[in-house]
């Protein structure tokens, strides 16, 4: 099941396509590769902030609809540029430190939140070869960056000089440090199936036989545990304690304005997309259809390696797994609306009685199966 | 052993109720997303207020006869009535009259015991204002009309749910000429046999004069 690197064509390499191209101008490969560097980068913020706008749009129609309300309306059609304009506002905004603040780690504090989540965008595969960089420790590089953040919220919680503010640093901290380890734990179900921590190897591993090899039929109650820990890292609302309004104002966020607070908040926005993707990566198949490709093209007749047929495949991958990452984020809002906040005894007990045990169980379970049946849980 | 296998299986009821609960709470948000939305877009689309809505008090200066009853029957007797004893005639000349609504609570006692009935409710509610000084309305002020909602050019008239046709329950693209759910107490009288009829309309007025 496991399709080795070097079977898959080359494909769409852009990155070789445009190093190429521009030695073809007569460049030196390295100036080609200079040149190429920062556009992975550009589309890594350019496709984080859209996918956010994206997101905080939809969150805002998406929540009008429950309560049966409009939502944005006037600012641009049905209200799409709505998003635009709250970041805009926030850019325009003064950006206050408050006076016995710790001016440097009330800086550093969301740069700290936001950075880790950015970076994690280089595992994201939207294609065999349309990721960032296939790093051999994917998932891992991952769960690393993702345990970085509770350091920038404690950061921003202390350098306040708030008590509210210090109690959601602290509380964010508790949370991210419980809910890390099910997480971890859900992942390396997966990694154990698919013998590689890379997510290309994840969803190369689900692609044989379309919607009936993803990852959520052998691994459902992982993908439970992923959930909700995804949930609770991105602070989502049955999990919001951190900035829970009613009793911690805006929790680490309190003293924040301006872009500083457009920093936590784009933070937080990617992380629901990021996780929301990694979902899909781990266990909807990532870029798969749900047919496989390969018979839709042997249907018509084409070649899997015809131009056209690449083209078409790498457009389809992009936008099977925004649409799986959007349709799980939708089921985000929509879980916001449904359920109350859960207390934060409530909270770590989910965490360490029930997703911990739930989850080493799971991996025991995986182990077993892969042993038992190395036919379907990877050999 | 069997202690540890009921704890675990406490457990999974347990699980497997929670998520039974979700669910069923997902299913009634999901089932509000293809419900149409309820917003009346306020300054261009406006409530038609309600038959007997006590809005801002309007005055009729020329009926008033200065009795000063309003300010009785007002809980905190807050109509200024400004009148001066005309030596001559021998009678009451009134200068000004005047209600603060920045004080009122729109309980409608004055009206409803105005032997003139120069005082009356209207459907106009909105008295925001930047000072609360200005929501002292003097003889001239009260005099005026508000705009109705329903003849503003500028604002889509909305019925309220019990002003609705029957079955209707979103007010936008109703029909304005559809009759309400229901019958008007004169519609009800002409399905009364004729001399039930009679007596109905005949009733309230006997009592009347015996009252």
């Amino acid at each position: 099941m496991v399709i080795a690197p070097a079977v898959v064509s080359p494909g769409l390499d852009l990155e070789s396509s445009f190093t190429q191209l521009l030695q073809g101008f007569g460049l030196s490969p390295g100036a080609a590769h200079l040149l190429w560097l920062p556009l992975p980068m550009l589309l890594v913020l350019v496709a984080a902030v859209v996918g956010v706008l994206v997101n905080v749009w939809l969150e805002r129609k998406i929540s009008a609809a429950v309560q049966q309300r409009i939502g944005p309306e006037y600012a641009g059609a049905l209200g799409i540029l709505q998003p635009m304009a709250d970041g805009l506002k926030l850019l325009f905004k003064e950006d206050i430190i408050p006076a016995r603040a710790d001016g440097l780690l009330f800086t550093l504090g969301p740069v700290l939140v936001l950075v880790p989540v950015i970076l994690s965008w280089l595992v994201v595969p939207f294609g065999q070869h349309l990721l960032i960089s296939n790093v051999g420790v994917g998932i891992f590089l991952w769960i690393s960056l993702s345990s970085i953040q509770p350091i920038g919220l404690l950061m921003a919680g202390y350098a306040s000089n708030n008590k509210y503010s210090l109690l959601g640093g602290l509380r964010a901290a508790a949370q991210s440090i419980s809910y890390e380890i099910p997480l971890a734990l859900a992942v390396l179900a997966i990694v154990m199936m698919s013998n590689s921590l890379s997510t290309v190897d994840i969803v190369n591993q689900q692609t044989g036989a379309g919607i009936l090899s993803w990852n959520i039929w052998r691994q459902p109650v992982g993908f439970l545990i992923f959930w909700i820990c995804a949930l609770a890292e991105c602070e989502r609302l049955p999990f919001d304690l951190p900035e829970a309004e009613e009793e911690l104002v805006a929790g680490y966020q309190t003293e924040y304005s301006g872009m500083k607070f457009a920093l936590f908040y784009l933070g937080s926005y990617i992380n629901l997309v990021l996780s929301a993707l990694l979902v899909a990566v781990l266990y909807l198949g990532g870029w798969g259809f749900p047919l496989p490709v390969e018979w839709i093209v042997g249907l018509t007749g084409q070649s899997v390696d015809a131009p056209l047929v690449q083209v078409i495949t790498a457009t389809t991958g992009i936008v099977m797994t925004v649409l799986k990452a959007y349709l799980l984020v939708f089921f985000a809002i929509l879980l916001r609306w449904t359920v109350p906040r859960v207390r934060i005894d409530q909270l770590l007990d989910l965490g360490w009685k029930f997703l911990l045990p739930i989850a080493l169980v799971n991996l025991l379970v995986t182990a077993g199966l892969k042993l038992a049946f190395p036919a379907f849980f990877g050999g | 052993m069997f202690g540890f296998l009921k704890k675990v299986g406490d457990y999974t009821r347990d699980a497997v109720g929670a998520a039974n609960y979700l669910t069923q709470g997902l299913s009634v948000t999901f089932d509000h997303l293809r419900r149409r939305p309820i917003t009346v877009q306020y300054p261009y689309e406006k409530l038609i207020p309600s038959e007997r809505y006590r809005g801002r008090i309007h005055y009729e200066f020329d009926k008033c006869i200065a009795c000063e009853v309003c300010v009785r029957v007002c809980p905190i007797n807050l109509p200024v009535v400004d009148w001066v004893m005309n030596k001559a005639t021998k009678k009451k000349e009134l200068r000004n009259y005047s209600i603060d609504f920045g004080v009122c609570i729109f309980c409608g006692n004055c009206v409803e015991y105005c032997p003139t009935n120069c005082l009356s409710m209207t459907e106009e509610y909105e008295l925001a204002a930047f000072d609360r000084h200005s929501l002292n309305y003097d003889n001239i002020a009260l005099g005026r009309l508000p705009t109705s909602v329903s003849s503003d050019p500028a604002v889509t008239p909305l019925r309220e749910l019990a002003y609705l046709p029957k079955g209707e329950m979103d007010p936008h693209g109703v029909d304005p000429t559809r009759p309400r759910a229901g019958q008007l107490p004169a519609q009800v009288l002409e399905t009364l046999p004729k001399a039930a009829a009679a007596a109905a309309t005949t009733a309230p007025a006997a009592e009347e004069t015996n009252g």
